[in-house]
């Protein structure tokens, strides 16, 4: 494999939008073309990531919809569909195209339009990431699917609600400085421990928003990444899978994909936890950055929690998490998350990060989680 | 072989059916075609006996649509007695008695043309 590089990153604002999912796109792809400072004609092929098209915007075939709209309509491009953890998936594979030296430069990203369909629309599309033969039938939602990891979790660690909430509002803390972030205000542990139960024990803010957005990051060859002005080079970028049924996981406390996609993805970068400086891991319920810190080795497994009540994963301790403000203040439109993430350790390691920047940050890590815990992804990122 | 179609139609007739490979031993819920364990192709049908306890559970209070008209409800991972796991609607039992360790059973809930798993008191 050749060394591949990120030269170039975008990121729409996050929130509520009136345009659709390939605008949204096409804006962030724009975004980072520019960032990158290539000519648009350079980019040879676009990997595209979204969830929910086809129920909420009747739009399949979304990839050359894509290419289109951002004016390079003859390119090749597949769209990519592995639950929240899509763009990310996109993104492996948009690796290997550049890695391998099929293409020299590539567009990766995605988006994601869901806030303009009711409320119980949206968790039913959500839903159908999980499995359609035992699980939606009985009515669970992802909040219930992550409720159950919290439950096991609760169980077997004694971790606490009160601890969750620390998460919450720690990425609130964070999100306050990302211009692009949906929700720029802090919380308390209060309001979150106050507000109403989604699927017991996690409340409405222990859950991440239904959002619109898109993001979009520019991978190139050595040889070209040498001129841009502060290539992040790609360290390494791995997936893991684990059974699709909730009732084969054999430890509900556990994402046992996130453990073997981050084993190999240090092995491949040749690091390990104690080498990361700032990490954007997929909080879609506040339980989720728990059991992610614990499963990326960050922590051993039951201190998720004590560390996020101690502070450890806010900027500035001893390794931050999700400075962005993370999903849960960040926003995740599903079929743009990935990128997003791949934008903030990028800008991190680029020292661009202004008032949320960590300081002195060299080596990133990106975890992307897609449904009910069955994919992960994550990927390593580092400077010269 | 046990089809998902097989598996509900006997969980309509108040049965639950695992499979269990002849030539490694490993237990599993319906549908797989080779074995997770071994990579045969090898499976015998057992009748499970529908008995077990909560795994964890949640109660669900925001639904999907399809199910808005339902909640507040639980939903449960039993550990069966034989090894295997299965998730399920809890029925019949008050939503604050639930706690992870509870023995429940296997009952079926049949509404119109569906077919659900569900787990009532013990």
């Amino acid at each position: 494999m050749r060394r591949v590089a990120v030269i170039g990153v975008g990121v729409t604002k996050f929130g509520k939008h009136e345009r659709s999912s390939a605008e949204l796109f096409a804006e962030a792809a724009r975004e980072a073309v520019l960032d990158a400072g290539i000519e648009p004609k350079a980019v040879q092929a676009l990997y595209y990531g979204n969830v929910t098209g086809g129920e909420s915007e009747r739009q399949l075939h979304m990839g050359p919809q894509a290419a289109t709209l951002l004016g390079l309509p003859t390119i090749p491009t597949t769209r990519f569909e592995n639950a929240c953890a899509t763009t990310h998936a996109a993104f492996r594979h948009a690796v290997m195209e550049v890695g391998s030296g099929v293409s020299d430069v590539v567009v990766v990203g995605g988006a994601e339009r869901i806030l303009h369909v009711p409320t119980e629309h949206a968790t039913e599309y959500f839903a159908y990431c999980s499995d359609a033969t035992f699980e939606q039938p009985t009515g669970l939602t992802f909040p219930g699917v992550f409720a159950l990891i919290a439950r096991a979790h609760m169980e077997k660690y004694g971790t606490t609600e009160e601890q969750m909430a620390h998460v919450a509002v720690k990425n609130h803390r964070h999100g306050v400085h990302n211009p692009k972030a949906q929700f720029r205000k802090e919380i308390t542990t209060d309001m979150v421990l106050k507000s109403a139960y989604v699927a017991d024990p996690l409340k409405l803010f222990d859950c991440c928003p239904f959002t619109d957005g898109g993001a979009a990051v520019i991978l190139a060859s050595e040889e070209v990444a040498r001129r841009h002005r502060l290539p992040v080079w790609v360290l390494a970028s791995e997936a893991a899978t684990d059974t699709m049924f909730m009732h084969e996981k054999r430890d509900l406390a556990r994402v046992t994909a996130t453990e073997r996609a981050a084993a190999a993805a240090y092995r491949r970068a040749g690091r390990g936890p104690q080498d990361v400086d700032v990490v954007e891991l997929h909080d879609c319920f506040t339980i989720a950055e728990i059991v992610a810190t614990e499963g990326l080795g960050l922590f051993e497994p039951g201190m998720g929690g004590p560390a996020a009540e101690k502070g450890w994963t806010s900027i500035g301790g001893t390794i931050p998490v999700n400075p962005s403000g993370g999903l849960k203040a960040k926003g995740h439109p599903i079929g743009a998350t990935g990128a997003a993430q791949v934008a903030e350790i990028v800008t991190q390691l680029r020292g661009e990060a202004g008032p949320r920047q960590v300081a002195g940050a060299r080596t990133g890590l990106a975890h992307t989680l897609g449904g009910n815990t069955a994919t992960v992804l994550v990927s390593l990122f580092g400077r010269d | 072989m046990v089809n998902l179609k097989d598996f509900f139609t006997e969980v309509r007739a108040g049965r639950l059916t695992g499979i269990r490979c002849t030539q490694c031993g490993e237990l599993a819920i319906p549908p797989k075609e080779f074995c997770g364990a071994c990579g045969k192709r090898a499976w015998e049908s057992v009748a499970l006996a529908g008995e077990g306890t909560i795994a964890s559970y949640t109660v669900i209070r925001v639904a999907p649509r399809g199910h808005v008209g339902q909640t507040p409800y639980a939903v449960a991972v039993v550990r069966l007695t034989e090894g295997v796991s299965l998730l399920g609607r809890i029925t019949d039992l008050p939503l604050e008695s639930l706690r992870v360790g509870l023995p429940v059973r296997f009952r079926p809930l049949v509404s119109g043309g569906e077919t659900l798993v569900g787990f009532g008191p013990a």
